[in-house]
């Protein structure tokens, strides 16, 4: 089986569309060729040439090159190498995403791409870098790359980009501070004079986090009020229905309006709904957990070299542009190889839409496009 | 610049252009009886750090004070410099900047920004800094400071002026630290500053015997590399970010050294305070809390950057835990 994937990687290898990074001679390369264990590391080339060489002869499976740029690319140890700078990275995977198992591939994709929305929105708006300095890939296998190319974040260390991370996933936000006391008016009892307090919402306009959550309850309460479907609006953020129903109960009209305008005095309870919803709603999913993963914070990381093919799907590392990312999508636009018709023994039931067409697939022999076949060699779902 | 500014800041350019200004040579500073009362004032910079923390603010009644005020600086720093102390260095770096701190606050918006600029950090009229200037500088392992906590729009956080104070002190503090490490003083400082000089130097080195703490039944041999690494920047006075600190003492106490034994591995710290590092490390041990948080495991551990990877061996691949890799090391032992 690797025989035909690796036939068919060499045909995309002999003319394929690579985009070099920046600093093409200062990187580390790497790569998992067929059947083999070990990645292949510590590698650096001069020029262009020399790597398409190796795509071409060695057809590899993965192909790696360091979001860092060193002063020797090809020192077997990171301290050797001497490092300069480092590209900020953000993986945005299927499998940091809540309930992504359940989840069928285009579904998975689509649910990233939301991801992929709030953390633009997070680059450009709060962190301000422009379009120019954000390149988004499709990362050939369940998710998006987005690589951070601004001349003040290279020299970033390690503990600084842990703070842009968590920014962007809300790590650490302090929640107690959202809602502020503030004094409505004074009331007179005799001698004393008795400060009403109300808590205050954020305005939508305050900048940072505090302005996106309010940005986010006023929309979740425009979603519970459209329509009378709030009770199942409720229950679709985890509600159980008897504390939706009252929930529901307590949002008058005048206490929506009130809420509108910023006072959020209500029951602990709805300000604890509205705020988690809120969050949940502002924060991205990013890959920062496991174990043996790379993250954003690591100043030393490989990434899918753009172009390269995925070896578990025959994707293309695609590049995206920022206003087209509604409607990319990636079983059409990173699919590389033709339509030849090639057997294969499909192993389990499988549904998918690639380049325009359903496929509607179940174990037995079957006849399908090469581009398919690739995909279902890849993901091990069939034979041939 | 005026010269009362430059007595209250002596580590800004227009400062040091006073000096250079007045066209002594360093052994006149040091030997000529016309700067007796700077030196005085210089040794006295020197020992108010150590004791007490930070710096005095000096009394400039007229420009001979002042003078005499912004020449106690660069002696001091060769004092400093002079003893080669790394602790006093980290302390000395600290005591002026708290200093430089304090007399910020006080001061107007366009000063402290225009001082800002100097300091090489990128700053608007309204206060507000580049966040990349922001990371450097802000000691973000404290929930106040995180950036997540801060109003950013555009790439810039919008600051108040204590908030920006704060920024520059930890900046000017690792700015002198950094120029204490390179400073080559004269010898002949050690004979004009003999007598303080030995007794600063014994002091020292009485620290450094106390930061040689006992640690019980434990063993740090069998340490995994992650805590041998927290561990020694604890005990030779590296300021530990937040998640490093509550890792090294949840180990710690699981391993079974008592509130005391820690705490006295902290006090090396050159920002220990006892009451908070007592609160914190009560709190994280469940004294105060009730909740006694378990040791991070070595995800979290890489997590938050303090996993060591250079140094990780064969026992760090067998195990997921930092306990686990302490007690594995028990166990082959035997």
């Amino acid at each position: 089986m690797n025989d035909f994937l690796k036939k068919a990687f060499q045909s995309y290898y002999l003319k394929p569309e690579i985009s070099f990074p920046e600093r093409f001679s200062r990187r580390e390369y790497a790569f998992i060729f067929w059947g083999g264990r070990q990645m292949v590391r510590h590698v650096s080339f001069k020029r262009r040439e020399e790597l398409l060489t190796v795509l071409r002869r060695r057809v590899p499976m993965h192909t790696y090159y360091s979001s860092a740029y060193y002063e020797k690319p090809d020192a077997p140890t990171m301290n050797e190498k001497h490092w300069m700078g480092a590209d900020l990275i953000f993986d945005l995977d299927a499998d940091h995403l809540p309930g992504a198992e359940k989840m069928g591939y285009e579904e998975m994709l689509f649910a990233v791409k939301k991801e992929l929305q709030k953390l633009l929105s997070f680059l450009l708006d709060d962190f301000g870098f422009g379009e120019k300095n954000v390149e988004i890939y499709f990362s050939g296998g369940r998710g998006y790359h987005c690589h951070v190319k601004h001349p003040e974040v290279f020299q970033l260390g390690s503990q600084e980009r842990r703070e842009i991370v968590d920014y962007i996933t809300g790590r650490g936000l302090d929640a107690k501070d959202i809602f502020r006391e503030k004094v409505v008016e004074t009331k007179r009892y005799g001698e004393k004079v008795v400060p009403i307090k109300r808590l205050e919402m954020p305005k939508p306009d305050e900048p940072g986090w505090r302005g996106r959550i309010s940005r986010a309850i006023i929309e979740t309460i425009k979603e519970i009020r459209e329509g009378d479907k709030g009770i199942e609006k409720l229950m679709d953020y985890g509600i159980n229905k008897s504390r939706a129903e009252k929930i529901m109960e307590s949002l008058s009209d005048e206490r929506i309006k009130r809420i509108e305008e910023g006072l959020l005095d209500q029951s602990p309870e709805i300000r604890r709904f509205f705020l988690k919803s809120a969050i949940d709603e502002v924060a991205v999913s990013l890959s920062t957990g496991k174990p043996d993963e790379p993250v954003t914070a690591d100043i030393k990381r490989l990434i899918r070299l753009p172009g390269s093919l995925h070896g578990k799907t025959g994707l293309r590392v695609q590049a995206v542009e920022i206003n087209s990312i509604e409607e990319f999508n990636p079983l059409d636009d990173a699919v590389v190889f033709g339509d030849e018709k090639v057997k294969v023994k499909v192993t389990k039931p499988f549904k998918i839409k690639m380049k325009g067409e359903s496929f509607n697939l179940t174990p037995g022999e079957a006849e399908v496009p090469e581009y398919l076949a690739v995909f279902l060699a890849g993901r091990k779902i069939a034979k041939i | 610049m005026n010269i009362y500014i430059a007595a209250k800041y002596p580590f800004l350019k227009d400062a040091k252009e006073f000096v250079r200004k007045e066209g002594v040579s360093t052994e006149e500073i040091l030997h000529d009886p016309l700067y007796q009362r700077a030196r005085d004032m210089g040794m006295q910079r020197v020992n108010e750090a150590i004791e007490r923390g930070m710096v005095g603010n000096y009394i400039t009644a007229d420009e001979t004070d002042a003078l005499i005020t912004i020449f106690s600086y660069p002696i001091a720093r060769m004092i400093v410099a002079g003893i080669g102390s790394d602790f006093l260095r980290r302390r000395y770096a600290l005591a002026e900047a708290k200093r430089a701190y304090h007399n910020l606050i006080e001061e107007d918006n366009d000063f402290v920004s225009s001082m800002a600029k100097e300091f090489g950090i990128n700053v608007t009229d309204e206060l507000k800094i580049y966040f990349t200037d922001y990371l450097k500088n802000a000691p973000t392992w404290s929930e106040k400071w995180k950036l997540v906590n801060m109003p950013l729009k555009n790439g810039w956080v919008g600051l108040k002026k204590v908030e920006l104070a704060r920024l520059m002190q930890e900046n000017l503090r690792n700015k002198l630290y950094n120029e204490l490490l390179e400073l080559r003083p004269p010898p002949s400082i050690k004979k004009v500053f003999a007598e303080d000089v030995t007794r600063i130097k014994n002091m020292m080195q009485r620290k450094e015997m106390e930061r040689k703490v006992e640690i019980g039944k434990a063993s740090i041999s069998k340490f995994p590399p992650c805590m041998r690494q927290l561990l020694a920047a604890a005990q030779s006075g590296v300021n530990i970010p937040h998640v490093g600190r509550f890792a090294l003492v949840t180990f710690l106490h699981s391993i079974g050294m008592d509130i005391d034994e820690i705490l006295r591995l902290f006090s090396k710290s050159p920002d220990y305070n006892e009451e908070r590092s007592r609160y914190q490390i009560e709190h994280i041990t469940g004294k105060i809390s009730g909740t006694e948080y378990n040791t991070p495991g070595c995800s979290s551990i890489k997590t938050w950057g303090l996993c060591p990877v250079e140094k990780m061996d064969d026992t760090c691949r067998r195990v997921s835990h930092p306990l686990a890799y302490y007690r594995y090391k028990w166990r082959s032992k035997k």
